[in-house]
């Protein structure tokens, strides 16, 4: 490839793919960009091309691969998905009772917080630990 | 997908399911074997349809797997494909499949008088 952001675009994507792809078709991927690109072919179609084919190869299930690997791969995505989730919709509630705490009283009120319906209280106490540090405050 | 037996005698479609690229692969190599530039040139040409090296490489090696084609020595760093006898098979398969339901649709057409 002439071009070498493009080259470096496309071998980021052939990282994407497991490492026994790479070592069976990694040269002759190479190799194949390259003459698409000189044909024409954008070189972000290219390497986006390759990044779906990385992720579809990574879901498939082989013969060489545990299907545990895949099904722990899924669910290690979901489960960060799902904290993520969870950390989003405790913050906002959080945040609103630490406000009109801060307006009704100056200092922490002592004793477990209550937490507020639809929340998880252990994904909710972390969310105050990161409030309070971001004052400078200790209760 | 039913595969049934490896030598695609079955009668069934083994590629109904397969996609569309898989397909376009198999009838590409049934005129001699091809490496990956060469099978995208061919399709381009063949049925309008550009291929991405992604697609691709996906469709070889699940057509690989479902013994339907055979990696060739490679030369230099490509590595040339070709058709196996059950892949012939379940193409043949398919395309009299195709056929069928595409003379239908075509009767249908005719009769409906669209």
């Amino acid at each position: 490839m002439d071009d070498p952001r493009a080259a470096r675009l496309v071998q980021t994507a052939l990282r994407c793919y497991p490492a026994r792809w790479r070592r069976r078709h990694g040269g002759e991927a190479t190799e194949l960009a390259a003459l698409l690109i000189r044909d024409g072919t954008p070189a972000a179609s290219v390497a986006l091309s390759y990044l779906a084919g990385a992720a579809r190869e990574w879901v498939t299930p082989h013969p060489g691969r545990r299907l545990s690997t895949v099904a722990c791969a899924l669910l290690v995505a979901a489960s960060s998905l799902g904290v993520s989730a969870g950390l989003l919709a405790s913050a906002a509630p959080a945040r609103a009772a630490s406000t009109s705490q801060a307006r009704g009283q100056a200092h922490c009120r002592p004793g477990p917080a209550k937490p507020a319906p639809g929340v998880i209280p252990a994904v909710s106490r972390p969310q105050m630990i990161i409030w309070e540090a971001g004052h400078g405050r200790s209760c | 997908m039913t595969v049934g037996r490896r030598d695609g005698r079955t009668g069934q479609d083994v590629l109904r399911r397969v996609g569309e690229a898989s397909v376009l692969i198999l009838i590409s190599l049934a005129d001699g074997p091809k490496h990956g530039y060469a099978l995208i040139q061919d399709i381009k040409e063949l049925a309008d349809v550009e291929l991405g090296p992604g697609t691709l490489y996906g469709a070889l090696d699940r057509l690989e797997r479902l013994g339907l084609i055979d990696p060739l020595p490679a030369e230099d760093r490509r590595h040339p494909y070709r058709i196996t006898a059950p892949g012939a098979a379940a193409l043949r398969v398919h395309l009299d499949s195709v056929e069928r339901v595409s003379a239908a649709g075509r009767l249908r057409l005719q009769l409906g008088g669209i």
